[in-house]
């Protein structure tokens, strides 16, 4: 693209072009090996450059040093066919522009090997005083530019870069003459009288001269594109990491080493099968010997207050005796002890709870909770159907009745919930029975 | 039972393991016992005993897996949690280990008592803890994805797992789900946790008629419920003159602590215990699972949800430690934009004052200092967050995996992003490469890398915006020499550090790359999704047929469903939010690789990158713009010229007028990631409108008249390019490429002096005296 590097000339390098420009008296041929002496084949690239850029100008090189500069371009690129030269171009628009001298125009078909214009080797053996002293302009005669392009244009080799913008690109000097307002700048008047003090204005064509060969670069002036650099992808507020502590996931200490894991398996297994199923009263028995063996065994069989309500279903009686086992450990059986009271209402769990108060001396506040539950689950029942709801209603008097046998609880405790209760379901027998088993206690 | 006689079985079994006992009895008590001092001293943090106990162990069970394991572990804390690979080598050992014997123990079984599937030697061989071992260090790792697979088996099988085992699975694969924004992966573990251990949650809890568990939480109760009072006038007294100085919140802090000692107590945390010093009581789970709920409501956005969730949350955690309620609430509230509500909620939750949660407290801080466009208090608090960061990992002993709070790669995200804002991009690189550990697998890391290449080669090539022209001789031959080419600076960018074009392309490829993975997996798990749905409901249905005894199933069914019903909607918006996120990410990508390769001039690669990006559907405004844009310049560069034009003239309007190519408003909208029909709009003026700047509407319509005339030029149209310059100037007077266009354009008309005129008048022309000056300049 056109980001070509940077091809500056050494400050040497351009003294010798500027002499080399300069030495018109000497046969060109010597000037040209002079240049290939002085300058390596690397810079010629860039001095051609600048050449081709001052060319441009008409006026900023005289004629002599024009040929010489002509000579300097065909020169680099001698060794190969016309055109293959870079600045083909520019030589060719230069033989057919018409404000030029036409010894210049002829000088530059020579080097193009135009038809007839075949004798370079000679020309180059005069200097470039000589040639354009001795150039004959009635002897020749000059193509249309067209013509050359036809010839020449076809084979041009348009260079590494090879797009619209490059070859587009324009090296063209903007004139920017520095002289008071109102003066022609083409006046001699303003060039350095040698001696003379400077006057505003005025200037030196060398100066100038070398100044462009250093400054050059290769590129030129194109069409520039703008090109939008993306917009930052906002952050959105998520993006920002909040950050909330996470469990602090420790490494574990494997405590099942060395430990006697053989003792408590079978019972583990029975009861991992007991939470599915109801067990067969050998295994039923087996579990209850194990337990009784191990006192400590109950702590870590596996049932825990999460699994119970599933073991209360399947084996109510095992259930039981886990809980009786428990009953030591009054902060874990109290976790048992609600997971008993939040799980569904069931024929199996009152019937847990109903021997549990016979085995052991239950908190008075789980049994309240326990009741009220069985109560309040009775009447949300009433969505359901109507069976399903008698049903229960029956289970829960019966379950009542015998706790107030048993003198489990104390009937004065709750004795306005289980009248309502009662009374809200007198059509079911058992609760009339109930109802009358209050009146008597009363 | 099954046909076979399972007495038999069974004393079988007990016959051989009574032959065991007796045998082993004289070994197992004295190894028991020696298991039991090592556990007691690797409790009490004595390493180097329990080590020894565990050596003479070894030679008494030689080659025994439980014994390795724990040395293993035993090891590991000894040298201070530092050689993390090494743990993962010998776990991984000890787990192959002793699946073998497993398989070798089965044969063995089976050789005597063919037929039958007895598990004597289950639990001997079990290396269900060494797996999850495993899984916790790669999750301290930082290895999401890996830790999340090798606890997959585990998780499918969880039914059968000791339950405290089971639960330190399932919160380890939540805090991974909620590390990788997985909603998916989340709501499959918190569905089973609900189910398997949050039974009884229904309403008889609320209603107050279940015991009191613990009997001496009323008085713990109180010394909270008080001193949070006090951190709460504190915090709104400091707050409420609505000074938000980052100084003023600290003296806030301060004050609090101080009146917090004179009343004598500090609340102590619950977020610092370790899973298994904490009991699971029925309680703290439910406790644990509303949080989680509200954290998964929050990833998800679900702010009206959450909203509800942490109120619950809050009084389910009245009775006991309730920081990290408040902090989802700050979490909440930061989200809403409510950001002096959120610092407030920030202090009172007081995880500021253990040292283990202070770096999580300035991090949060400064996420909302930096939406507040604070950027200097911000870098301060994340920087101090950094701090708190690198000195708990070097506290010493280490008897807690002070690793598992190691939030530093986080925090340098959240850096990385702040120095981005600022402007700096080279540390900002550093901190996104830091972080990369964690975030390689997003595609969203990789366009805030490539975007530092970027503004690098920006700042770098400031002389770039800059039209130079060499002044030559003097006087009457004074010149001027344009051979504009702004970008010699070029080598400028090795003082960018590593950063390059080069690495912002493979930055960006990478982003693609993951997104373009991770969008076909969306679309994979989509259709297996549906099926799971599917084979849910089956599911409840026949739960629900033979439900007959259970009369308040139903209700609680209802109750489970509600939960389920409220994640899987949830969910399925945050699915909508993220491939609507995902598809801006895309566009971002492609645009920005676009211009890279033509930075890079490869304009094949940014015409293929900028077409793809104007395939995409229902793309921002901006980026088609941008496509356009590239890809006319790359077909121009590809001398496709009429193409090139085509792209431009999609935005105009009759012969020679361009429309706007987008509105304000699509840029604001883009700007807050939201498109119209997205009904949640957060107020734009909290936002960082410093964030991403860009074109104007009306610039960007001077650059289509700009880059037409450009095209134009090229064409030899001079007259008609001379007519676009001229608008697009009057849009962008003083644009550096217009103006070169505009000169390029007076020059073919042969119009010198109109060029001359235009450089003088353009101020972001530098005239260069001389050789020497540019050298030394």
């Amino acid at each position: 693209m056109n980001r070509s590097t940077t091809v500056l000339m050494k400050i040497e390098e351009s003294a010798t072009v500027l002499s080399l420009l300069k030495s018109d008296l000497l046969p060109m041929e010597v000037v040209l090996s002079q240049f290939n002496s002085k300058l390596q084949s690397s810079s010629h690239l860039a001095v051609c450059n600048s050449l081709s850029m001052m060319l441009q100008d008409q006026k900023m090189l005289c004629g002599t040093e024009r040929i010489i500069a002509f000579g300097i371009i065909y020169h680099c690129y001698s060794s190969q066919k016309p055109s293959f030269n870079p600045f083909l171009s520019e030589m060719i628009s230069a033989a057919c522009n018409e404000q030029l001298e036409k010894s210049e125009r002829a000088f530059l078909l020579h080097l193009l090997q135009w038809n007839n214009y075949n004798n370079v080797k000679e020309i180059l053996k005069q200097s470039a005083v000589d040639y354009i002293r001795s150039f004959d302009p009635s002897t020749h005669d000059f193509p249309e530019l067209g013509e050359l392009q036809r010839e020449y244009g076809d084979k041009a080799d348009t260079g590494p870069s090879s797009h619209i913008f490059a070859d587009y690109s324009l090296k063209k000097l903007l004139h920017d003459p520095d002289v008071p307002r109102g003066c022609d700048p083409n006046s001699p008047e303003f060039d350095v009288q040698p001696g003379g003090n400077p006057r505003i204005g005025s200037g030196d064509r060398d100066e100038a001269l070398s100044g462009l060969l250093e400054n050059s670069t290769m590129g030129g002036l194109a069409p520039r594109w703008i090109r939008p650099c993306p917009p930052r992808y906002p952050v959105h507020q998520s993006e920002l990491l909040w950050i909330d502590p996470d469990n602090k996931h420790e490494l574990v200490w494997d405590d099942k080493m060395c430990a006697d894991t053989s003792r408590g398996a079978t019972v583990r297994d029975l009861l991992v099968k007991g939470l599915k199923m109801t067990l067969s009263p050998s295994e039923q028995e087996d579990i209850t010997t194990e337990l009784t063996n191990d006192p400590k065994l109950v702590y870590n069989c596996g049932i825990t207050a999460r699994k119970l309500p599933q073991l209360v279903e399947h084996n109510p009686q095992i259930a039981v005796e886990i809980l009786t086992k428990l009953n030591n450990n009054k902060e874990i059986l109290d976790d048992f002890l609600a997971a008993l009271v939040n799980m569904d209402m069931s024929l199996h769990s009152m019937e847990v709870v109903n021997r549990l108060t016979t085995a052991v001396e239950l908190p008075k506040e789980f049994i309240r909770s326990y009741i009220t539950n069985c109560i309040s689950s009775c009447e949300n029942a009433k969505q359901q159907d109507k069976y399903m709801q008698n049903r229960l209603v029956r289970l829960v008097c019966v379950f009542l009745q015998s706790l107030i046998r048993n003198n489990i609880i104390n009937v004065k405790d709750l004795f306005i919930e289980v009248q309502a209760f009662c009374i809200e379901f007198s059509r079911v027998r058992e609760a009339a029975g109930l109802f009358r088993l209050l009146k008597t206690l009363e | 039972m099954d046909s076979r006689d399972p007495s038999s079985a069974v004393a079988s079994d007990a016959a051989r393991d009574a032959s065991l006992l007796s045998e082993d009895a004289a070994v197992l008590s004295v190894t028991s016992t020696l298991a039991k001092s090592a556990l007691s001293c690797f409790q009490s943090g004595k390493f180097e005993d329990c080590i020894d106990i565990l050596i003479q162990l070894d030679q008494k069970q030689h080659n025994d897996p439980k014994v390795l394991h724990n040395m293993a572990i035993a090891e590991y804390f000894k040298g201070g949690c530092s050689k993390s690979k090494k743990l993962l080598e010998e776990l991984n050992c000890v787990k192959k280990q002793s699946e073998e014997l497993a398989s070798a123990a089965r044969e063995q079984v089976e050789a005597v008592n063919p037929g039958t599937n007895v598990s004597v030697s289950k639990d001997q061989f079990d290396s269900t803890v060494t797996t999850l071992n495993i899984a916790v260090t790669w999750f301290h790792m930082h290895q999401f994805t890996k830790s999340s697979s090798i606890l997959e088996p585990l998780f499918q099988n969880i039914g059968r797992l000791n339950e405290t085992i089971a639960l330190q699975i399932c919160f380890l694969l939540l805090d991974i789900a909620l590390a990788c924004h997985d909603a998916v992966k989340f709501s499959a573990v918190f569905d089973y946790m609900d189910k398997a251990f949050g039974v009884g949650f229904g309403s008889h809890e609320e209603n107050g008629s279940t015991m009191q568990l613990s009997s001496n939480q009323g008085s713990k109760t109180s010394s909270l419920l008080s001193s949070s009072v006090v951190a709460d006038t504190v915090a709104e007294s400091s707050l409420c003159e609505e000074t938000l100085d980052y100084d003023n919140v600290l003296a806030a802090e301060y004050d609090a602590e101080k009146r917090m000692k004179s009343v004598g107590h500090i609340p102590a945390n619950n977020l610092l215990k370790t899973l298994s010093e904490r009991s699971f009581s029925t309680a703290d789970l439910k406790l644990e699972l509303q949080l989680y709920k509200v954290r998964f409501l929050l990833l998800t956005r679900n702010l009206k949800l959450a909203k509800r969730e942490v109120k619950h949350a809050m009084n389910i955690a009245q009775k006991r430690d309730s920081s990290m309620a408040l902090l989802l609430k700050s979490q909440l509230e930061y989200a809403h934009g409510n950001h002096q509500k959120a610092m407030k909620l920030l202090v009172v939750s007081g995880i500021h004052k253990e040292a283990g949660t202070s770096g999580i407290f300035n991090n949060n801080l400064g996420c909302i200092y930096y939406q507040l466009g604070k950027y200097e208090a911000s870098s301060q608090l994340f920087s101090k967050a950094l701090r708190s960061c690198s000195s708990l990992r070097n506290e010493k002993p280490v008897k807690t995996f002070s690793l598992s709070q190691n939030k530093s790669l986080l925090i340098t995200y959240n850096m990385g992003l702040l120095y981005l804002a600022r402007g700096e991009p080279l540390l900002a690189a550093q901190c996104f490469q830091k972080a990369s550990v964690v975030f390689c697998r997003q595609p969203l890391i990789w366009l805030r890398l490539a975007e530092c290449c970027m503004m690098a080669l920006q700042n770098g090539l400031l002389d770039r915006s800059e039209i130079r022209v060499n002044v030559v001789g003097k006087g009457k031959y004074r010149k001027l020499m344009i051979e504009e080419n702004g970008h010699l600076e070029l080598d400028g960018s090795t003082q960018c550090g590593k950063l390059s074009l080069p690495l912002a392309r493979a930055c960006l490829s990478n982003g693609i790359y993951l997104l373009n993975e991770s969008l076909l997996n969306e679309s994979k798990s989509d259709r297996e999704s549906t099926l799971s749905v599917g084979m849910n409901e089956t599911k409840e249905a026949s739960s629900a047929d033979h439900g007959e005894a259970n009369t308040n199933s139903d209700l609680k069914e209802a109750k489970g469903g509600l939960n389920q019903d409220i994640m899987q909607s949830s969910l399925s918006a945050f699915k909508d939010i993220q491939s609507r996120e995902k598809l801006l990410i895309k566009q971002a990508l492609l645009a920005n690789m676009a211009y890279v390769e033509l930075e890079l001039e490869n304009p094949i690669k940014a015409l293929a990158a900028a077409n793809s990006l104007l395939q995409l559907p229902d793309c921002s405004k901006i980026y088609v713009f941008l496509g356009h844009l590239y890809a006319a310049e790359a077909l121009c560069l590809l001398n496709r010229p009429v193409e090139a034009g085509a792209h431009l003239s999609a935005y105009l309007v009759g012969q020679d007028d361009f429309k706007l190519p987008y509105e304000q408003e699509d840029f604001d909208q883009w700007r807050m990631h939201t498109s119209s029909e997205c009904e949640e709009t957060l107020d734009s003026s909290t936002g960082n409108a410093r964030d991403s700047v860009f074109l104007k509407p009306e610039e960007a319509r001077g650059a289509l008249f700009a880059d037409l005339a450009a095209l134009l030029a090229t064409q030899g149209h001079h007259d008609q390019a001379k007519a676009m310059i001229t608008h697009a100037l009057t849009l962008l007077p003083n644009n550096v490429q217009a103006t070169v266009t505009a000169v390029y354009i007076d020059m073919m008309l042969g119009r010198s002096q109109d060029a001359l005129t235009r450089l003088k008048q353009c101020t972001r022309v530098s005239f260069v005296p001389g050789r020497l000056e540019v050298r030394a300049s």
